[in-house]
Order: C-alpha cells, then sequence, then structure tokens
C-alpha cells in the first residue's frame, strides 16, 4: 500500500469522491427535504434553495399532523421506539444464542454439526410471505399475536442466522493457539471463552450485530401482519404520512432521518470495533 | 342562559333555525364557537336517543380496524358524542392506506375475532362475502333506530354495495346481500387547472377526444407542465377511476353474460375504440412517468402545477385545492367521455363500513356502524370536516355544507350533480376482480409501451381472463 | 464427518472430566439456537399443505387437495417462467454489482485513517433508510417534474430518461436503487474482513517488490474470499426474494417486466386471496433459494478445508 503513485492516489480520492457522492448526495437530499414545505418540495424544477422550517419536525415530535383543515394524531415516535426494542431485544437473542453456536461450529467437528448449522441457515431460505399467514393463525392460537415476545422470536430468522454465520467467520480465523494456552495455564473453558474467544472475534461480532440490528430495523412485514397498531415499527409508520389527500414528502423526509438516527448512533459508537480488524497475532498465518 | 343556548341547538336540530341564524343568537348570548358545536353535540345525541335504546350495550368496548383516510379522522375527532350516546367505548387500529387491505386480509383470512367493524371498498367485499367473513347488514338496517332513514342513503350507493354473491348478477338485484354500508365515497370527473385554462382561452373538456386535444395544447404551449393527469401503475386501481367510466360511457363492458356465464367482453369494438383514444392520450400527453402513476402522483401534480387537469375521483381535486401550490386554482366539471352521451357515467369508489362475521359481539358493533353511517355524524363531517363526498341525500340537501363547498370549491357542487345521476359502480361482481383488474392495468402498460398493439392486448387479455374464469369454475 | 473427532481446528486439551462434557459441549452451545427457531418449520409444514391444495379464499367452497396441481400448471405458464428469469436476472445483477463494487470500496477505505474511518461510517447511512421507504423517496427522486435525479439527468441531455416507468430502463433503476441500498452491507463485511488479514505475506510481498496486480489477486482475493462468500450468500438471499424495492416503485411493473417471485406471490396471496397458489410459488421460490444457498455453502466449506489444512 506504501506504494502509491501520485496518479494512483489522485485516482483512488476521485473514486472515493464519486462513490460518495453516489451514496451520500440522496441522504443529503433527504436531510434537506425534511427541512422543508410540501409546497417546496414539490417545484418545477427542483431547487436546494428554499426557507428551512421545523414545521415537520415538530410535528412528528408532537405527534400532531396538520392537514388540510383538521389535526391528526400520529404515534411516529412510539414507532420508533417500538423499532428500537423490538430491535435491540432480538439482537441481543441473537447474540447470546449466535455466538456460543458460532464458536461451536468454528472450533469443534461434531457429529451433525454442519447439518445443524445449515438448518439454522435454511430457516433464512423460507420466503417471509410463505410461513405469514401460518404464523398469524397460530400466534392467534397461542396468544403470541401482537406481542413483543412473539415477534421477537419471529425477527430471529433475520438476526440470528446473520450473526451465526458471520461471527463463525470470525472464529475460524481466529488462531486457536492463544485459548489453548489461556487453558494450558488452568483457566476453564468458559473464561477462555469469555476473555480470549469473544473479545478476539469482538470486531466480527459488533458487524454483525450492527447490520443484525439493521435488518431487524428495516424489517415491514412481520410486524404489520402479526402486531396491531400499539406494536408497529418506524417502517409501517412512515406510511401514514401516505394520505389520501395527498403524500407528505416533508413529514416523510423527516420522520426517515429521525428513523436512522438511533441506527445511526449506534455505529458511530462500535465504529472502533466495526473498523479495527482482527486484533494483530490473533490471526492464522 | 344554559337553557336558553340548549333550546336554541334544538330547535337548529330540529331544522327550525338555519345554522347562521343558530351561531347569531348563540353568539349574542355570548357563546363562542366552541361552546356553541358543544352545545350542538349535545342536541345531537338527544335527538339520536329519541325512541331508541341507544344505552343497551353501555360499558361495552368495540374495536375497529380503518384505513388512514379523512373519514376516519372526522369519525375520531366526533367519537365521543357516540361514546356519551351510548355508553360504549371504541378502540381503533388505524392503518396507512398503503397496506390497510393487506392487514384486512389477513385479519380475516386468520378469522380473527379482534375487530368487531372495519372499513372496507365495495370491490372488496366481492371476495369477502363470498368467504363468509361479513355480515348481511339487512337484518340490522331493519332494527336500526326510528330517525336511521336508510333511504336517505343514494340509491346507487346502496346498490352497489350489495350483491347475491352469483358471479355477474346485478349489484343490488334479487338475493342481494348487504355486505357493507357506504359511508363516504367519490366519482370520477375532471379536475382542471382553472388558471392554465383561462390563460390558454380554454373551456373544460367536453368528451375525450376534446380531452385528447386540449391535453395536447397544454403539454406543448406550457412550459413545464402536462395535459392530463392519470393512474398508471400495475393495479387495480388503474382501471376503476377515469378509465372505466370512460369505458362505460363509449358503451364497453368488462363481462357479457352468455348462457347464464360471464364471458369477458373489454375487447369489444367500443371497448377498442375507446382504449385506443385512452391509450395516444397518455402517450401524446400523459404524465412521463405514467406507469408508476398512482392516486398520490395524479394528485401531487395537478396541486404542484405539473399537469394541467386530471381524470380522476372528484375529491382527489377537492383535496388537491387546499395547502397546495394551485389551492385556490383548481376547478370542478362532470365529464362524458363519448361524444353525444347523455350523460355522464362515473364509476364509483364508496368507502364502507362492514362488519366482521367472526365479532363476538355484532350487535353492539352494529351500534356503532348506525351511529357512524347516520344522518347526525355525516352531517358533522361534511360541514365541520373533510368528510366528502356524503352519502345522504339530506346532507347534500343540507344548506350549511353547500355553503361551505361552494364558497371554497367553486363548481363542485354543479360538477356533483351533473355527475351524480350516472354514478355508480359499472364492473361486473364477480370474485376475481383483482385478478382482471390487475392484468388491465398491466396491459394497458404494454399498450402505452407500444409492446403490443391497443386492440391484440384487449383480445389476449379477454382471452386470458376467460381462461381464468374457466379455472376458478365460473365459465 | 467423524464422531467426537477433533481435528486440527478444534485443539483445546482434554483435560479434567475430559471424556463426556467434552463432548457435550458442542451440542450445549449448538443447540439452543436451533430450539429457539425450529418452531418455524410448523407454519412451514402448514404453508406446504397449502400449497398442494386449490385453495383461494373467496371460493371456500372448491378448497381442497390437489396435489402437485398448482405447480403443474406452473410449467405451462408463461408468467412463471417470465418471474423466474426476472428474478434470476435481478438477483445476478445486485449481487454482483453490490459485491464488485463493495469490494472497491473496502480497498479504498482499507487503511486506517481517520476520513476513512468516518466515512465507513457515513457510507453505511443508505443501508440504514429502510428500503420500503427510501423506494419512496427514490421515486419523488425520479419523478419527471419535482425529481432532482430526473432534473439532474435531463442537464446531461437525457431529456426524456423514464427510470422505472419505461420496460427499457425499469430493471436498471430498480437494480440502482438495491445497489445504493445494499453495497454498503457488502462494503462493511469486506472492509471488516481485509483489515482481519494478516500482515506478513503483504509485508514479504512488498519487501521482493512483487506487482500490486499479483498480490490482490494471489494474496488479497484468496484469504478475502471467505468474506466474500459470506457476504454474497446473504445479499443473494434477500435480491432473490425482493420486494420492497421493486413493490414501492413499480408494484412488478412496466407490463411484467419486474414480476418477480415475491411481488407475484404477494399479489396472489393479499390481492387475489388465492393462498394455494401463492405457497406454490413461494415454495419453488424456497427450493431455488435452497439451491443456490448450498452452492455457496459448498464453495465456503471447501475453502475451510483447504484452509486448515495449509494452516496445519
Amino acid at each position: 500500500m506504501q506504494r502509491s503513485s501520485w496518479p494512483w492516489r489522485i485516482f483512488k480520492a476521485l473514486c472515493l469522491t464519486a462513490i460518495s457522492l453516489f451514496f451520500l448526495f440522496p441522504i443529503l437530499w433527504v436531510l434537506l427535504m425534511s427541512f422543508q414545505t410540501n409546497a417546496d418540495i414539490l417545484r418545477v424544477p427542483p431547487s436546494p434553495f428554499f426557507t428551512p422550517t421545523l414545521a415537520n419536525y415538530k410535528a412528528l415530535i408532537a405527534g400532531e399532523l396538520t392537514g388540510a383543515g383538521s389535526t391528526l394524531q400520529i404515534a411516529y415516535m412510539k414507532n420508533i421506539l417500538n423499532s428500537f426494542v423490538l430491535s435491540a431485544c432480538s439482537v441481543l437473542l441473537s447474540l447470546l444464542l449466535g455466538v456460543p453456536a458460532a464458536y461451536a461450529f468454528a472450533r469443534y467437528r461434531f457429529r451433525l454439526g454442519e447439518n445443524i448449522a445449515f438448518t439454522l441457515l435454511s430457516f433464512r431460505f423460507a420466503p417471509p410471505l410463505l410461513v405469514l399467514l401460518p404464523l398469524l393463525l397460530y400466534f392467534q392460537e397461542l396468544g403470541l399475536y401482537d406481542t413483543y415476545i412473539g415477534l421477537i422470536w419471529v425477527y430471529q430468522l433475520i438476526t440470528l442466522p446473520l450473526i451465526l454465520w458471520i461471527v463463525r467467520g470470525y472464529f475460524e480465523d481466529v488462531s486457536p493457539d492463544i485459548e489453548h494456552a489461556y487453558r494450558i495455564d488452568g483457566h476453564s473453558w468458559l473464561r477462555s471463552f469469555l476473555k480470549i474467544a469473544v473479545p478476539l472475534a469482538r470486531p466480527g461480532i459488533a458487524a454483525a450485530a450492527l447490520l443484525a440490528f439493521i435488518f431487524a430495523w428495516n424489517n415491514f412485514v412481520f410486524a404489520l401482519i402479526l402486531g396491531s397498531s400499539d406494536v408497529q415499527p418506524v417502517t409501517v409508520g412512515a406510511l401514514a404520512f401516505i394520505t389520501a389527500s395527498g403524500i407528505q414528502y416533508g413529514q416523510i423526509a423527516a420522520g426517515l432521518v429521525l428513523s436512522v438516527i438511533p441506527t445511526f448512533v449506534l455505529a458511530l459508537v462500535m465504529q472502533r470495533y466495526l473498523v479495527e480488524g482482527l486484533s494483530l497475532g490473533a490471526v492464522k498465518g | 342562559m344554559y337553557e336558553k343556548a340548549k333550546d336554541l341547538a334544538e330547535a337548529y336540530v330540529a331544522r327550525r333555525l338555519s345554522r347562521r341564524a343558530f351561531i347569531d343568537r348563540m353568539a349574542k348570548l355570548g357563546i363562542g364557537a366552541a361552546a356553541a358545536r358543544w352545545a350542538l353535540s349535545e342536541a345531537t345525541t338527544r335527538a339520536l336517543a329519541a325512541d331508541y335504546d341507544w344505552q343497551k350495550h353501555k360499558g361495552k368496548t368495540v374495536t375497529l380496524l380503518l384505513n388512514k383516510h379523512p373519514y376516519t379522522d372526522a369519525m375520531i375527532a366526533d367519537l365521543d358524542s357516540f361514546k356519551k350516546l351510548t355508553g360504549m367505548d371504541v378502540k381503533y387500529d388505524v392503518f396507512p392506506e398503503d397496506v390497510y387491505f393487506d392487514k384486512v386480509t389477513a385479519a380475516l383470512s386468520s378469522r380473527s375475532t379482534q375487530y368487531d367493524a372495519f372499513m372496507t371498498g365495495a370491490y372488496q367485499t366481492w371476495q369477502y362475502g363470498p368467504a363468509g367473513w361479513l355480515v348481511d347488514m339487512n337484518e340490522y338496517i331493519g332494527q336500526a333506530a326510528p330517525n336511521y332513514n336508510w333511504n336517505d342513503v343514494l340509491p346507487n350507493l346502496r346498490a352497489s354495495t350489495a350483491w347475491s354473491g352469483v358471479p355477474g348478477a346485478p349489484l343490488g338485484g334479487a338475493g342481494a346481500k348487504q355486505w357493507a354500508l357506504p359511508w363516504g365515497f367519490e366519482l370520477n370527473s375532471v379536475s382542471y387547472n382553472k388558471r392554465v385554462f383561462d390563460k390558454l382561452g380554454m373551456t373544460p373538456p367536453e368528451n375525450l377526444p376534446d380531452m385528447k386535444d386540449k391535453a395536447a395544447k397544454i403539454t406543448k404551449d406550457v412550459d413545464g407542465m402536462y395535459g392530463i393527469g392519470v393512474r398508471g401503475s400495475r393495479s387495480w386501481a388503474t382501471i376503476h377511476p377515469g378509465y372505466l367510466s370512460g369505458f362505460t360511457n363509449y358503451g364497453a363492458h368488462d363481462f357479457e353474460m352468455v348462457d347464464g356465464k360471464l364471458k369477458a367482453a373489454m375487447n369489444s369494438a367500443a371497448g377498442k375504440q375507446f382504449t385506443e383514444l385512452w391509450v395516444a392520450m397518455i402517450k401524446q400527453s400523459g404524465p412521463r412517468n405514467w406507469s408508476t402513476y398512482t392516486w398520490y402522483e395524479v394528485g401531487n401534480d395537478l396541486g404542484a402545477g405539473a399537469s394541467g387537469m386530471i381524470f380522476d375521483a372528484d375529491i382527489l381535486g377537492y383535496f388537491m385545492n387546499g395547502g397546495t401550490k394551485e389551492a385556490g386554482n383548481i376547478a370542478y366539471s362532470a365529464f362524458a367521455a363519448k361524444p353525444g352521451a347523455k350523460q355522464p357515467t362515473p364509476n364509483v369508489w364508496i368507502w364502507s363500513l362492514a362488519m366482521n362475521n367472526f365479532s363476538k359481539q355484532k350487535e353492539a358493533a352494529w351500534y356503532w356502524m348506525q351511529w357512524a353511517t347516520s344522518q347526525e355524524h355525516d352531517l358533522f363531517g361534511a360541514r365541520k370536516m373533510d368528510f366528502v363526498n356524503p352519502v345522504r341525500q339530506s346532507v347534500w340537501d343540507d344548506e350549511t355544507f353547500r355553503d361551505r363547498i361552494a364558497k371554497s370549491y367553486p363548481g363542485y357542487l354543479e360538477q356533483y350533480e351533473a355527475s351524480a345521476p350516472g354514478s355508480k359502480i359499472y364492473f361486473t361482481p364477480q370474485p376475481l376482480f383483482f385478478n382482471l383488474t390487475t392484468e388491465w392495468a398491466a396491459s394497458l402498460q404494454k399498450m402505452v409501451a407500444d409492446e403490443v398493439p391497443v386492440d391484440e392486448g384487449l383480445d389476449q387479455l379477454a382471452e386470458s381472463v376467460n381462461r381464468q374464469l374457466a379455472s376458478a369454475g365460473l365459465r | 464427518m467423524t464422531t467426537q473427532d477433533m481435528t486440527q481446528a478444534s485443539v483445546l486439551p482434554a483435560r479434567r472430566r475430559g471424556g463426556r462434557l467434552r463432548a457435550a459441549l458442542p451440542y450445549l452451545l449448538s443447540l439452543p439456537s436451533l430450539l429457539v427457531t425450529i418452531g418455524i418449520l410448523i407454519p412451514f409444514g402448514t404453508a406446504v399443505y397449502y400449497s398442494l391444495q386449490r385453495y383461494n379464499l373467496a371460493f371456500p367452497f372448491t378448497r381442497g387437495f390437489i396435489g402437485l396441481d398448482n405447480y403443474a400448471q406452473f410449467l405451462a405458464d408463461p408468467a412463471f417462467w417470465n418471474t423466474v428469469r426476472v428474478s434470476l436476472l435481478y438477483t445476478l445483477l445486485t449481487v454482483g454489482v453490490e459485491l464488485l463494487l463493495g469490494l472497491a470500496m473496502a480497498l479504498l477505505l482499507q487503511r486506517r485513517t481517520a476520513v476513512n474511518n468516518l466515512l465507513s461510517v457515513l457510507l453505511i447511512l443508505p443501508l440504514m433508510t429502510a428500503p420500503a421507504i427510501a423506494a419512496l423517496m427514490w421515486k419523488l427522486m425520479t419523478n419527471p417534474n419535482f425529481g432532482v435525479l430526473s432534473y439532474l439527468v435531463g442537464l446531461a441531455g437525457f431529456t426524456d430518461f423514464r427510470w422505472a416507468s419505461a420496460p427499457s430502463t425499469a430493471l436498471l433503476t430498480v437494480v440502482l436503487v438495491d445497489v445504493w441500498v445494499y453495497t454498503p452491507f457488502m462494503m462493511i463485511l469486506l472492509l471488516a474482513g481485509l483489515r482481519s488479514l494478516p500482515r506478513q505475506p503483504f509485508e514479504a510481498a512488498e519487501l521482493d517488490g512483487v506487482p500490486a496486480s499479483f498480490v490482490f489477486f494471489r494474496i488479497t482475493l484468496p484469504m478475502l474470499t471467505p468474506y466474500i462468500i459470506t457476504a454474497s450468500l446473504f445479499r443473494m438471499l434477500d435480491a432473490i426474494q425482493q420486494f420492497d424495492i421493486i413493490y414501492a416503485m413499480t408494484q412488478g411493473g412496466p407490463g411484467d417486466r419486474l414480476m418477480v417471485f415475491q411481488v407475484q406471490a404477494y399479489l396472489e396471496a393479499f390481492t387475489f386471496t388465492n393462498i394455494g397458489r401463492s405457497a406454490a410459488f413461494l415454495m419453488v421460490l424456497w427450493a431455488i433459494t435452497f439451491a443456490l444457498s448450498n452452492l455457496f455453502i459448498k464453495q465456503w466449506l471447501k475453502l475451510r478445508e483447504r484452509t486448515h489444512h495449509a494452516a496445519g
């Protein structure tokens, strides 16, 4: 990497700029839209110049939408809270279940091991729509309809395979020698798992947890069908700004910005682990 | 003072007093608008309560599944008067329109007892009814409160929400079950940008060829504006507004009955003639992204001054006349597509209320439905909120409502009155409605994209529909 | 696979109580995951059963077992084969582009500088916007009247570019949105993988003056392959089952251009109330997903064997 010549570096900088533009311009535009009135957004041709307004955010946070002639109650902040509860609990549960399992698949060859690993992954193969209506029937029977617990369970189908397979890859890459040495020192298996194996694979766990959180956060159809409006996440809540009397683009944009903030903060917090890579020397040569 | 206000309110409810006189006299008593509304709602409650045991289900709670809609907003705003009238409580689950019917289908197909009543369109009852999910409301209408006055509901709408369940049998015909109660409705007509039409020295379009020409002129002469907004997404919702209204006006039908069986008829000569013009008009001066256009895009463009006119729901034009860039510039005109046609034939969409057959407290649910479709609530919504179009003749005759509309939406009432007589559902009721119309929309998309000629496209569509009817045992 | 056979990878010492507990340990670690999620097989089984029935909710009296008839109908149905074709094409295009672009981004951001670290977090932002809502925003941005992208493309001379609404550009447009949303997923996994690679081979190569292209193709890429397979596998799973983006942008149109499996199955189930046919459709999708995933996993396991041998 050190051998970069000047033209090469300029080329790389140009590529990065183009890529950033492609990925961040729409975000920036949405951010601008969130400070505009609907009339400003719907201008021909579109323009980045406008008088900013906080009305969209105020309406969302206060939970009151002033439309043409009437005031509507909306529960967008509750939707965000629901999203957070559902995603966070799902990821925590998946970590609790998935990290030890990932470790087992990476470290041990055991009878049916690969079959179990594949089976766990295969639960992800079933298209959500396939199991949705039967699930609704069983959820109503079991009293799981419209409960966080029911949804968190279903979300395991999204988060668990992701965590399991990504973390497994990292455990595979961490040399077992260090654990080996630690255990020869007389420490228990559990201790070596918690003190050595997990910290070494931390970047992988962080990346997997963040991605799983995002995928849970972005899920739409499970909560829609398996819950009443009490447990609906932001993905469903944001659709409330599409009303018969028009799409409130400004409010959708503001809603989108608000809904990204928790995940973005999480990503910033985890950034250190996310990008550090496995610690030096822990990796198998 | 309180007694005096109450008397005035009662006089008003009994129509011994005009709205203006009522408000004037209340003002003289020193009572502001809010208090006046309170006194009025009190009086309404008492008017409804006459000769009917509204308190029969006191203490019960009904649960509703509702779509996010101005009608819903109006109902919720008035809900306290229901609670006061009946001593019942109401819980509701409101879902966005985009996903609303998915939620209804899911809930009903799982035989959920959670919701007692819900909002539906008439087309949906052609699935829900035969599926056994709905209650025939006829038995309840018979036991309504004396002042319910079911016959006050527009006859075409009553018929359009009633069907015997026999595929192809006429709506509201013999043996029809009242699957739903009409709540609010929209018919299809032209809403146009009067500012632009005036500038170009044009009058609203008189028929389809005229519409096509005027749309082309707008596209050509007005910078950044195209002529005519109509829906085009791959959905049943593309077929039922302007397209079917014009299609019907040309004398075409979706089906014909041959030996008591349904046969696809959209490829008749009249159907082809109309569709040919329609497709040409879209290609020439429709929105450029037409095939992704839904209710929202069609409305947005009119409100933002990107389109010169729309042939869609009248209430879409109504909504776009407030809070948009072109607010105040939108005008309305009834529209008969065929040159020389006797009258407009707008197809209608009816937001209706239906009862869940799996509900465990049907009569309590009926109490709410009865109240929500009552003249009193209809009046409240029409006068104070955006509960348009009302489904009751008495509300259309109400002076306060008429004044409000005439003042803020010039030409709307005239449009309505010219459109109303021919307004009803023009689809043939049958449970494959959504299969048929979705495919129809896809077929139109192919025609507009020049992937298939119009006549061939309609022939293929008819053939495919016949095949589907046969495999479902309907043919 | 041999019983309790501790291979090179599992060198943890057999001490103390040894035998039985040690043999049970991997099961104790992995079975809770399975126990928690295995319940999904029940609704799955119900859905399989539906797929063998004539089952349209609007025709309750015609419901009945029809064996494989729903499936047999697909064989002669051009719409079905169109769905297979579009779904596979969509998957190939999105996963292919996202892999190449994601890899390029990971390589560009590989060095641990403050700017790169910040950019790598910023670039995940598209992934954090729920596809269902992101697609709405894209629909607005590509609107010919108010859309900023339409405007910019118009400035570049394409004044009549119709994005998702024209048959010729519809697929490209939804692929573009998919690439925008999901490339960061690839990037983050590959970046983490790249930064975890051991340094010795690279340092040695540099000392020897090995050309950069050789280093990339002979050292970087092979070592990164397990990460590439895992990331592509998960992208593939989502891409072949794509629904949110396509439905929000075009509902499967124009014509039948974007009628992928889940859009078709969604219409069948929720709009046409044809539960049996929808389930059969989705079972085919499940089978395709299963087969494709198997390919990925086989490669992954093969690779794993090889590296472990090399390491041993």
